[in-house]
């Protein structure tokens, strides 16, 4: 209705002017606005292409840091399985390898149990012979010192023997500790004070040697029965050992049990065979002796 | 191929000699030869070429020391390997012997491992 009005009718060209201006201008003003907006709209969408790209290029490094990931992360899956593999592996040879340490350990042991036999068999073999080796009573007695002063180790030591009719045991031979200060045994079942001779006259009475366990520390170190036979006929007695000689070993008890079984009739067997001068037992006088074996 | 060695024992003991000997018996290729005294022992290098010397110290007639010293002199032997064999307080007679000229010593009670091991570590033998 306005519009009837505004035009209202037409008297003259100037209103027509007028109005065609006015369109014209509305018509240049809508123009400017349009194309400023599509100008705007234009730099708005190069922006927004141009985040996008931005965007779509972030993403594709992104994606491409993500697929590195992946496969490091793969990588590390890889590595953590052979790393898993090898563990076992290697818990399998440290088992191997223990085992092997305790075949070699059983083997080392054994190995040094049989050094230790083949020395005792020695010393014990030097023993027996040395012991044996001579009829006089003299030399029995060097060997039977020499035998506890060189393969025991012995400083000092005495041999005892019975004395029968006075009950007692006299010191014969001695080594490391003069002779004359040896003192006699007198066997009165254990009613002796001193130690020493309270030993000597326990193991002869018992027949039980004495052998101190561990480092010697008190005398005697060590006493020894000796037997003949089913009797306790006399004693060893190793007083000290030498300096570097701090306890007796395996060897050193084994040797002690031959003395024990042997000493004593070495002893006698070299003192008959002296008394005799040298005479040899007849044939006759041996058959004798052995016929009620028969 | 395989070396093989001599050895010369002196120790007027006889049992001493004897246990050194069946200790010495188990180092393979090894010969052993007795001697009881230094005299002796002077006697048996004279005759023989030897590779290593066991000497005991304390022997009648002629003692270790000198036969130690003898031994050092003589173009055959001055430079083959000598052990001593000691006892406990002769701290002395060892630094002496081992003075004169002896490369090693044994302290007695011996016991034949020890005495192996001198041996083969003088000779270079392997264990």
């Amino acid at each position: 209705m306005g519009d009837k009005k505004g035009r209202g009718p037409r008297k003259s060209d100037r209103p027509g002017e007028s109005v065609a201006a006015e369109l014209k201008e509305k018509r240049d003003a809508f123009l400017h606005t349009f194309f400023k907006r599509g100008a705007e709209l234009t730099d708005e969408l190069v922006t927004d292409n141009r985040r996008l790209r931005d965007q779509i290029g972030a993403l594709e490094a992104e994606n491409a840091s993500l697929k590195t990931q992946l496969a490091s992360d793969r990588a590390i899956r890889d590595a953590l399985r052979k790393i898993e593999d090898l563990e076992r592996e290697k818990a399998r040879l440290l088992s191997t390898v223990h085992e092997q340490e305790a075949i070699t350990g059983r083997i080392t042991n054994r190995y040094a149990e049989v050094e230790s036999e083949l020395e005792s068999f020695a010393n014990l073999y030097v023993a027996s012979f040395q012991l044996h080796s001579s009829l006089r009573a003299r030399t029995v007695i060097r060997h039977l010192k020499e035998l506890l002063q060189q393969l025991v180790g012995a400083r000092s030591v005495a041999i005892y023997f019975l004395d029968e009719a006075a009950r007692r045991l006299s010191p014969i031979a001695s080594d490391g500790v003069d002779l004359a200060t040896v003192p006699a045994v007198v066997l009165q079942d254990g009613a002796t004070a001193d130690p020493v001779t309270a030993v000597i006259e326990r193991a002869f009475l018992t027949g039980v040697a004495h052998v101190a366990e561990g480092e010697v520390t008190s005398r005697p170190a060590a006493c020894i029965p000796l037997q003949l036979d089913d009797r306790v006929v006399g004693a060893l007695v190793v007083y000290d050992l030498l300096e570097q000689k701090k306890r007796f070993i395996t060897v050193d008890r084994e040797l002690f049990k031959l003395l024990g079984a042997h000493a004593g009739a070495a002893l006698v067997a070299s003192h008959m065979y002296t008394t005799a001068d040298g005479r040899l037992p007849t044939p006759e006088a041996l058959r004798a002796i052995t016929a009620g074996d028969r | 191929m395989t070396s093989s060695y001599s050895c010369l024992v002196v120790e007027d003991s006889p049992m001493m000699r004897q246990l050194i000997v069946l200790a010495l018996s188990r180092v393979r290729n090894l010969r052993v030869t007795e001697a009881d005294d230094g005299v002796d022992g002077l006697r048996k290098l004279a005759g023989g070429k030897f590779d290593i010397i066991i000497t005991d110290i304390n022997m009648p007639i002629m003692d270790g020391l000198k036969l130690v010293k003898r031994v050092r002199t003589d173009p055959t032997h001055k430079d083959v390997p000598i052990i001593i064999v000691t006892t406990e307080g002769s701290t002395e007679d060892r630094q002496r012997a081992l003075q004169l000229g002896a490369n090693a010593y044994i302290t007695k009670p011996i016991q034949a491992p020890q005495v192996i091991a001198k041996v083969k570590e003088l000779l270079k033998i392997e264990a």
